[in-house]
């Protein structure tokens, strides 16, 4: 929030300011309507008309820029927020950002729960200080008129926060009872879409239907046993200002009329009384708009527990890995590489050294979270190291990556393949690849050919064939590196067989280098070098 | 505008709630109005009568009326927050009811648009904004014309006709305001939420492809594209918001200038003789009042083209008046009458299989289920397995060729006719947040806790569920999660063979269990899938018992 201090500032100026010229249109007006009633002769109508016009204008003008500062505040911390997220995956890398959350939870976190923070800063955040500054500006007003009438209305203030305390430990109360089937019931409908296939098997349609309804009319009664406790406060806040409102006028009224003999009453005017009574509810009026905000406040506190650890990690990820990008030894070599995924945690590669040269066909072995994936993380260049030294000609800066799951891109077969192509392929080759993945042009699954959509969650493609497209994508990169991490273990034992198949074949036959990470022996079978994790050591298969 | 025809249906069932909290909306506005019209007139009357210039004054009446009007006030407000809300969510469950109900009725392949997730969300989110349109922006257009109304009848009362005109004109201006905005509106709004789904679908592809982009050296264009679009959605928000602001503080100023103009026209009323002093003051006040009840209406009408937009795309997917209550026969469960024809013979003749006639997945098949002699299919995934099962349960319409159930065309059975006959379980595993019995009694409600112990003993679940002190009422989770992945699918298998139907179609039912599970599981299906019609797609054919048929795509 700091870069964007100034929008805060405007917020709290503007504010201000249209505090005050509320308090002259009140006075204005007060004037005004004394002078008419007792001084007639005297008192033109036009120019404190005028005046107290201009004056509105001021206050409304300055309260747009008010809310508007507000916006921008927001708009500006949203802006930073969601650029940081964008840069750190990009830091943070694939492999441990997919150990945070899948794709769909950080697009939630991205728009939405950003989006949550909105309300916090363009009202919560300069609310909090305007809350105290422009009801002390009408205070101190108020008592330089009547002393009394001023502490008649702080006396009543301090009542509404101890009030809505109370309240909101009463709705917290009713809240928690019920908590668990509340949240329950609030899924239901989500629940049973998701059902719809299995409700349709059971022939159980209709009654989900009337399950449907039933489930969303305990979750009415639950949630108003927790509103109507709720909205006491609010009840509680209209309370204490229209009686302090109340008193005020009867007060007034009543020192006017020469009833209160004691303090500042006996010196009551028209003027003063109506000054008092216009300012009365501009009093509270803060306090309104920030018992509205509140709820802003919580919505951004669960947001920004969603959003802590993306900020937080910036610290692990900023050491630089110690990459020489222009030896002339091996393809890669490792020396004494050591990585954590956290700052804190136990490191998952411990002082491993290793050299890869080209053509070599090495498969990383080990139990799953002995650093198979990790390792391949560092070579690709995901994940920065903590200490040791990586080198690297120049040709191993271009690789090809696949993963267990392929993403495919939002669009057709076609912008998919190209990815992998700086300069743009020409449709025939783009055919060929397909061809020597295993996955032809013509195959049902493309019924449009290179035209065909491909939309959410890969949908019209089986794993296999995603992953076909994902080799096709290697062959056109014309990378002569291939890191790939447990490239079949998503698929069933007959497409693995074929896939693994095309795949040593390609990478043999032109010499690519390649690093797999696995853990299924008919895999491992395939090479012949083996490094075992997390122990380092490298055999050649078949002799243990 | 269909759209509001459309809301109208829905929101009939809470339109005494509705009316109710427009009510109470307009009595708080209007006790605040009043509590401070009210004041000032008491202060000026006091003021004139101690200075003699009033020979007689009720101060008894006045102040009642302002401790009256402080507590209606409150006790207005606390009852239009609690009946608004009761509105909603009236509103809210009949929503959800009738989309559901809408979605229900519509063929299986329109449904299986709604197997996406993103989807789904969407829909939810959908009916949980449609629920609040009556209380943020209808609510407040209804109490301020309400209130408006009573101050323009008061100003008449009181005063010469220029004062209700000048109240009238005010409130005029703020509607002709709001309905400029809701017109105005509509199109950002739109655009709002389109972007939003562009955007979404490029984060997805940023997240989830990140290793291709790093690799492959496209990471700095997505980011590059991915500011590009956070900018232009921050400008769209910021003219959203902008306008918001300036309707806002637009309306205040407009009523504002209008209670000074008042009081300007009033005071020289007063010089005139025409009115007393008080009146003119209350007047005045009566005018600033109405702020409160105008100032928020035009930004919630310009917010209005968002809420219309999900309205469309609700619209769409549950098209129509909503359903008729379902009739009890339909959720009956099958008798033994019903069991369909006497030979429920499926036989399948020159069928072809997939999504789209001119690329089918698989052709020319040809083969007839045998009691007793349960069918194995196997072959590499994305050969069109599922795709195959799909068709045999009636929910993929075959690309040509047919599929004989009994004596008729499956297709010509009505639905739950044919999943009577029809027991499928699916690849994917999927249960139902609720107990394990619920779960297990879908659509078989005349089960007892004997035979569905019985079923869980037979997939080899009751004597776990059991040792971890669980029982028939335990819940199994969203999605059942508190399950493990292996236990899940035994549930779901455990609810196949409880429905006992004649014929039975089984997607990979070992998956996710282990060998020594899946031989235990075996000992009990192989028996069931015998005494009917079957057929069973699986990697694994070796284990199933070798003289029955098998079929390898």
């Amino acid at each position: 929030m700091y870069p964007h201090r100034r929008w805060l500032h405007g917020a709290w100026i503007a504010g201000l300011g249209a505090g005050l010229a509320t308090v002259a249109v009140a006075g204005l007006v007060a004037h005004l309507i004394h002078g008419t009633l007792f001084a007639p002769g005297d008192t033109a109508l036009l120019p404190p008309l005028i005046l107290a016009m201009a004056a509105a204008v001021l206050r409304h003008g300055l309260q747009a820029v008010r809310d508007g500062c507000g916006q921008r505040l927001a708009l500006a911390v949203q802006g930073d927020l969601r650029a940081r997220l964008i840069a750190s995956a990009g830091h943070t890398g694939p492999v441990r950002m997919a150990h945070r959350g899948h794709a769909g939870q950080w697009a939630g976190r991205y728009q939405d729960q950003v989006e949550a923070l909105g309300g916090y800063y363009a009202r919560y955040v300069p609310a909090r200080l305007l809350t105290v500054l422009v009801p002390a500006v009408i205070l101190a007003t108020i008592f330089r008129l009547d002393w009394l009438a001023g502490a008649l209305l702080l006396l009543s203030t301090p009542l509404i926060p101890a009030f809505t305390a109370l309240i909101g430990m009463g709705t917290e109360q009713v809240h928690m009872r019920q908590q668990e089937e509340q949240n329950r019931l609030a899924g239901h409908f989500l629940d049973r879409i998701r059902g719809l296939d299995l409700l349709r098997r059971s022939r159980a349609l209709a009654s989900a239907q009337m399950d449907v309804a039933e489930a969303a009319d305990r979750y009415r009664r639950l949630t108003l046993r927790v509103l109507r406790v709720a909205f006491l406060s609010s009840a509680v806040m209209e309370f204490f200002s229209a009686v302090a409102i109340g008193l005020v006028a009867i007060y007034v009224g009543f020192g006017l009329l020469g009833f209160v003999e004691f303090g500042p009453a006996p010196g009551l005017t028209l003027f003063t009384g109506l000054f008092v009574l216009l300012l009365a509810p501009e009093y509270f009026s803060p306090l309104r708009r920030f018992a509205q905000t509140y709820h802003d406040r919580a919505g951004a506190l669960a947001a920004a527990q969603a959003l802590a650890p993306l900020v937080d990690q910036g610290a692990a990820s900023a050491r630089a890995p110690a990459w020489d990008r222009h030896h002339q030894g091996p393809l890669l070599r490792l020396e004494h590489v050591t990585v954590r995924h956290e700052p804190d945690a136990p490191a998952t590669i411990r002082d491993l050294s290793l050299d890869i040269h080209p053509g070599d066909m090495l498969a990383l072995a080990g139990p799953s979270g002995s650093g198979k994936s990790t390792l391949l993380a560092v070579c690709a260049g995901f994940m920065g190291i903590e200490q040791g030294r990586i080198s690297a000609r120049p040709e191993a800066r271009a690789f090809a990556w696949i993963g267990q799951r392929t993403h495919l891109f939002h669009g057709s077969v076609r912008d998919n393949l190209r990815l992998a192509r700086q300069t743009s392929a020409s449709d025939r080759q783009l055919e060929a690849a397909l061809e020597a993945a295993g996955l032809p042009v013509d195959d049902p699954a493309l019924p449009d050919g290179l035209e065909t959509r491909i939309g959410e969650g890969n949908r019209g493609l089986s794993g296999g064939q995603a992953q076909r497209v994902a080799l096709a994508r290697a062959l056109l990169s014309g990378s002569r590196l291939w890191l790939l991490d447990e490239p079949t273990n998503a698929l069933d034992p007959l497409t693995e067989e074929a896939l693994l198949d095309t795949l040593f074949h390609h990478a043999s036959s032109r010499k690519i280098t390649v690093l797999m990470a696995t853990h299924q022996p008919n895999v491992l079978a395939r090479f012949p070098r083996i490094l075992h994790l997390p122990a380092g050591s490298v055999r050649e298969n078949g002799r243990d | 505008m269909t759209e509001w025809r459309y809301l109208r249906t829905l929101y009939r069932g809470a339109r005494l709630w509705n009316a109710a909290a427009y009510l109470l909306l307009a009595l708080t506005w209007g006790a605040g109005i009043g509590l401070l019209a009210l004041s000032g007139w008491f202060i000026t009357a006091t003021a004139l009568a101690g200075a003699g210039l009033l020979l007689a004054l009720d101060i008894f009446t006045p102040s009642a009326g302002i401790r009256a009007a402080a507590i209606v006030r409150t006790v207005a407000r606390y009852g239009e927050r609690v009946v608004g809300h009761e509105a909603v969510l009236r509103i809210l469950a009949r929503l959800r009811g009738h989309a559901f109900a809408a979605i229900a009725r519509l063929p299986a392949e329109h449904q299986r648009a709604l197997r996406s997730g993103d989807l789904q969300q969407r829909l939810t989110g959908d009916i949980d904004t449609l629920d609040a349109i009556p209380l943020r922006v209808t609510g407040p257009m209804v109490a301020a014309v309400l209130a408006v109304l009573v101050a323009a009848a008061l100003a008449i009362a009181l005063a010469p006709a220029g004062a209700a005109l000048l109240i009238l004109g005010t409130a005029a201006m703020t509607l002709a305001a709001a309905m400029a905005a809701a017109r105005q509106g509509r199109k950002p709004g739109r655009e709002l939420v389109r972007a939003h789904t562009r955007e979404r679908i490029a984060l997805l592809d940023y997240f989830g492809g990140l290793a291709d982009l790093l690799a492959y050296g496209h990471l700095s264009d997505h980011q590059d594209a991915l500011h590009r679009q956070a900018q232009a959605q921050a400008r769209r928000r910021l003219s959203r918001e902008r306008v918001v602001i300036l309707a806002e503080q637009g309306v205040q100023l407009l009523v504002t200038l209008a209670a000074l103009a008042m009081l300007g026209l009033c005071l020289h009323w007063y010089l005139q003789g025409v009115i007393s002093a008080p009146v003119a003051v209350l007047l005045s006040l009566l005018t600033l009042g109405l702020n409160e009840a105008l100032a928020g209406l035009p930004g919630a009408w310009w917010q209005v083209g968002e809420s219309l937009e999900a309205v469309r795309r609700l619209q769409a997917l549950a098209p129509g008046e909503p359903a008729p209550t379902p009739r009890p026969e339909d959720a009956r469960p099958p008798s033994p009458a019903d069991h369909g024809p006497p030979e429920h013979q499926v036989r399948v003749h020159r069928l072809a299989v997939g999504f789209d006639p001119r690329r089918p997945i698989l052709e020319d098949l040809e083969f007839t289920l045998e009691p007793g002699r349960p069918l194995v299919i196997d072959g590499a995934s994305g050969r069109g397995k599922s795709c195959l099962l799909d068709t045999l349960a009636g929910e993929l319409p075959p690309l040509s060729g047919d599929i004989r159930l009994g004596d008729r065309s499956l297709a010509s059975w009505p639905e739950h006719v044919r999943y009577q006959y029809i027991g499928y379980l699916p690849q994917e595993t999927v249960l139902l947040d609720d107990t394990l019995a619920f779960n297990l009694r879908l659509g078989r409600a005349d089960l007892d806790d004997r035979t569905l112990w019985a079923a869980l003993r037979q997939v080899g679940l009751a004597d776990a569920l059991r040792d971890q002190g669980r029982g028939l009422d335990d819940r199994v989770g969203e999605q059942g999660h508190r399950l493990s992945g292996g236990q899940a699918r035994r549930v779901a298998l455990a609810w196949l063979m409880l429905r006992d139907s004649p014929v039975a179609l089984l997607d990979e039912p070992f998956s996710g269990l282990d060998a020594d599970t899946e031989t235990r599981v075996l000992e009990g299906l192989v028996p069931w899938l015998e005494a009917r019609r079957a057929v069973i797609v699986t990697h694994a054919p070796a284990r199933l018992p070798g003289h029955w048929p098998r079929m390898t795509l």
